[in-house]
């Protein structure tokens, strides 16, 4: 009897052991950032997954979005001021340039501090120093370190290429000796940074603002290795906290920060605007950011209507719902106090040509055919609405070096006729019939199976065979950098308001990264070389607009289109201000300008949840 | 003996399979059912014809644009016009096409493996037997649309033996490699059954060789399984196939329904409703027929059943 009673007994513990299981797991899946009333939150989203959080890995927009609040650099753009303009961030001071123009000497600000993590010695963060500047920027210069971001330093700092060929010396990462002296780039003190340069490069200051710049500390890649791509340990006003990956990332202030200020003058316009209603108050004023990967649009609008995410750019598909009579918000949108934001954006999206590529990069007539098979009229109006202006060139109108006769110059046109007598001609250099293509895209959701469908029609009209690919952001930049595709859609986003942001891009010895299409034309990089040393002015100017003719002319990309933000806001974001280089707003360190009016997005909750 | 038992009683000299269809042709919603059926194959097959010959007409020639973007039904377009001015109700009818040839070729794959496999182990039984019993096992602890997932993700863009697995053959092999197992299971059980029954052992005494009892005298006899794992299944490989499409595993080139409510989806937001109402209607009316007719096939033909 007794050992009955034990097997019951046995048996319920077990059963009640099991239930408790199902509902810790129950409530552990359902476990995502909570947002209770009353807390101060910044809600953003991300259209897809964030690749990397190492900045010496960071390339494409998501990444350095999210990434960019976390690392500070020695330099930024004022957050009002328009036209853009430098400022210092963790530099004391604008550098200190020799009179030749090759040696900068950079004071960095005293009293910076990493933000606490097990790397460091008792989990509290040290104090930044020149020196994690030389050893960020020799980690990019490591071979080993597999970074996309040393185009940027290559070929520019005395001695730091002959590092470079030293760490391919070295068998393992952990054999390359990063106290190896460089002569270009060392810490004449704490607080003292000083780059010599080969030649003369103005545009260095540009770099310094870009995220792969970002000093990193030797403990963190010391303590996660290869996994320091998911541990940002950075001076930023934040702190990651989760990183799930595909569905949201989570970051809380960073308490050890040193408390910026925001700033007191702006452009005229903005005190009226609100924007300087915080002028002189430490930032950051939000206490946790929250990034919602939605791929979908959607589920992106739905949770913006509802209040869960703050800023958005408008969907195609919803555009109706949201701006009436092509300029103004529905009154939908106005009874809910929403925001309307409009900039053209400093961007170029086209088909890119891998000029690698033995067909393809040996027939101009058949790279010509493919750019005059597309209407891209057509294509503004049915995927972003209108919003948007055809691009001749690469440089966007919004840009300064922008070149307004470049319509003349450029092999932009609509002209299936002309394409289909350039194909035959494509095929006679090919002496034969050409090959069926691979066009990638770079997104799997239902508007870029849309714009493939599109793009394949035109080509189907000319004659010319092709077969859709649809890759998600990483895969497909993966294989942009192994040079695995052959006609992809692509597009440059401007790092830094100077027209060489997109002329690097064409650069020969940028491939495959940022020179995906891997053009090379030994005319266009002697005019890059010398523009490349030039400070601004006419001359220069000239110079850009005579590199874009001859990419124009050599087309290795159909170029399609500029962008036209149209973006939404709720009226609780306050301090909101729309940068042209990067209108989405979610993250690259605006963060911690945004303030969230609580109270307001309690009552929107109230009434529309 | 009760008036209801003699109805049911075969009639004198009719065979299994007249029987079979004799009650099948009583159920006059099932005949409405196979109409249903036979009129998505015609249209099917008229596409292939009309792709073969280049005939200009219906939905030979989705592709071309009929109207303006997002035209709403008229007279002009019944169905209206999607992204790209194409009209949707050609685009439905091409749709048919994939669907139909997704679903008969994995059918047909489902049983190439399924029917041997089964037979071979119901009737050697022993480590042959405990072999496809432990593949089908496996494979079937594993939820189906994942399982049919991960095969599409694998298969999708692959270059096997020469040929290249792009749009709809990755979809049919991914479905018809991963769906035998019911049909292998029942077949299996059938067979062990059988292989007791006097006529086998009475050709095993006559000397048959192994081959001859499983293709000439057991399969016969249990086919009537095939036939109605074909019809309940094809459904299954139907919606198996719009879901591959819609979340695009599919067609990528050419329209499909899954495809189709996939685009219209997000057109809902902008109040373009007749692309989702078309696949819908042409995925309900065959789904409807299909699962309708397979019910009564089942009835007529499973000997159990038919008992009851």
């Amino acid at each position: 009897m007794a050992n009955i009673l034990s097997q019951k007994d046995f048996a319920s513990r077990v059963f009640y052991a099991a239930l408790a299981a199902v509902v810790v797991f129950i409530i552990g899946c359902g476990k995502r950032p909570s947002q209770s009333p009353s807390q101060n939150v910044l809600q953003h989203r991300l259209q897809d997954k964030v690749k990397t959080l190492d900045p010496a890995d960071i390339g494409d927009v998501f990444s350095d979005a999210v990434g960019s609040e976390f690392f500070e650099l020695l330099y930024g753009y004022h957050y009002l001021k328009r036209p853009y303009e430098i400022v210092p961030v963790l530099a004391q001071d604008m550098p200190a340039i020799s009179e030749d123009g090759l040696t900068y000497t950079i004071k960095i600000k005293k009293g910076v501090l990493f933000a606490d993590d097990r790397c460091f010695k008792n989990g509290k963060g040290r104090e930044l120093d020149a020196g994690d500047f030389v050893f960020a920027w020799k980690r990019l210069a490591d071979i080993k370190t597999l970074s996309k971001n040393w185009w940027i330093f290559e070929d520019r700092i005395v001695g730091l290429d002959e590092f470079r060929e030293y760490t391919k010396t070295c068998k393992k990462p952990q054999d390359v000796n990063y106290s190896c002296p460089v002569e270009g780039l060392y810490a004449a003190d704490d607080q003292t940074l000083v780059i010599k340069l080969k030649r003369p490069w103005p545009q260095i200051l540009f770099l310094l603002t870009y995220t792969p710049t970002a000093p990193i500390a030797k403990e963190a890649v010391d303590c996660y290795g290869k996994d320091i791509a998911s541990h940002p340990v950075g001076t930023g006003a934040f702190m990651l906290k989760i990183w799930n990956r595909g569905s949201y990332i989570e970051a809380v202030r960073n308490p050890t920060y040193r408390g910026e200020l925001y700033p007191s003058e702006g452009e005229p316009g903005d005190r009226e605007a609100g924007l300087l209603v915080d002028a002189g108050k430490p930032m950051p004023f939000v206490d946790r950011i929250i990034w919602r990967i939605i791929p979908e649009d959607q589920p992106r609008w739905l949770m913006f209507e509802r209040g869960d995410i703050d800023i958005i750019g408008i969907p195609k598909d919803n555009f109706g719902q949201a701006i009436a009579s092509g300029r103004e918000l529905t009154p939908k949108m106005k009874e809910r106090n929403i925001k309307l934001i409009t900039i053209l954006e400093a961007d170029t999206f086209y088909i890119g040509f891998n000029m690698e590529h033995p067909i393809l990069g040996k027939n101009k007539p058949l790279r010509l055919a493919i750019s005059c098979a597309f209407d891209r009229k057509k294509w503004i109006e049915l995927f972003y609405n209108g919003r948007g202006e055809i691009a001749y060139g690469f440089i966007p109108p919004c840009m300064p070096g922008y070149d307004p006769n470049i319509k003349q110059y450029s092999k932009t046109e609509y002209n299936p006729e002309k394409a289909r007598r350039l194909l035959a001609e494509a095929e006679q250099i090919n002496g034969g019939p050409l090959p069926e293509f691979k066009l990638t895209m770079q997104g799997t959701d239902t508007t870029y199976h849309q714009m493939g469908q599109f793009l394949k029609m035109a080509l189907d009209e000319i004659g010319l065979k092709v077969e859709t690919e649809y890759l998600d952001f990483p895969t497909y930049l993966e294989k942009l950098r192994t040079k695995e595709l052959q006609i992809y859609q692509c597009g440059w986003i401007a790092d830094y308001p100077d027209a060489e942001s997109f002329l690097q891009t064409f650069y020969s010895k940028r491939a495959p990264w940022p020179n995906d299409i891997c053009y090379s034309n030994p005319e266009y990089d002697a005019v890059f070389e010398q523009a490349a040393l030039m400070p601004d002015c006419p001359q220069r100017t000239e110079l850009y607009r005579k590199a874009e003719r001859i990419v124009v002319e050599d087309a290795p990309g159909a170029f399609l289109y500029h962008r036209m933000f149209y973006g939404m806001y709720h009226d609780w974001v306050c301090n909101l201000k729309i940068n042209a280089y990067r209108p989405d707003g979610f993250g690259y360190g605006f963060s911690k300008y945004y303030r969230i009016n609580v109270a307001k997005r309690d009552e929107y909750w109230k009434k529309y949840r | 003996m009760t008036e209801n038992t003699r109805e049911l009683k075969p009639p004198k000299g009719v065979s299994f399979w007249q029987d079979g269809l004799h009650r099948l042709f009583r159920r006059p919603i099932a005949i409405v059912c196979l109409i249903v059926i036979l009129l998505y194959f015609f249209l099917a097959a008229f596409i292939y014809l009309a792709e073969f010959f280049h005939w200009q007409i219906g939905p030979a020639i989705w592709s071309q644009a009929t109207g303006p973007s997002y035209q709403q039904p008229c007279m002009q377009n019944i169905l209206g016009t999607d992204i790209f001015g194409q009209s949707v109700l050609r685009k439905m009818l091409y749709g048919a096409k994939i669907s139909i040839t997704v679903a008969f070729s994995a059918s047909l794959i489902s049983i190439a493996i399924g029917l041997p496999l089964g037979a071979v182990a119901g009737y050697f039984r022993g480590i042959v037997d405990e072999i496809v019993v432990w593949i089908y096992s496996t494979l079937s602890s594993v939820p189906y649309i994942l399982l049919i997932l991960a095969f599409a993700v694998v298969l999708h863009d692959k270059t096997i033996a020469g040929i290249k697995l792009a749009g709809i053959t990755s979809v049919y092999l991914a479905i018809g490699l991963t769906s035998w197992v019911d049909l292998c299971r029942l077949i299996r059980g059938e067979v062990i059954k059988h292989k007791e029954r006097e006529y086998i052992i009475a050709a095993k005494s006559y000397g048959c060789s192994n081959s001859r009892i499983i293709f000439k005298h057991l399969l016969p006899n249990v086919f009537h399984i095939v036939i109605i794992i074909f019809s309940l299944q094809f459904v299954s490989f139907i919606h198996a196939e719009i879901i591959l499409s819609f979340l695009g595993l599919g067609e990528a080139n050419r329209p499909s329904w899954g495809a189709m409510i996939n685009d219209a989806r997000i057109e809902l937001a902008r109040g373009v409703w007749w692309q989702m109402v078309a696949a819908t209607v042409a995925v309900f009316f065959i789904s409807l027929a299909l699962n309708i007719f397979g019910d009564a096939l089942r009835d007529s033909l499973d000997p159990k059943l038919r008992v009851q």
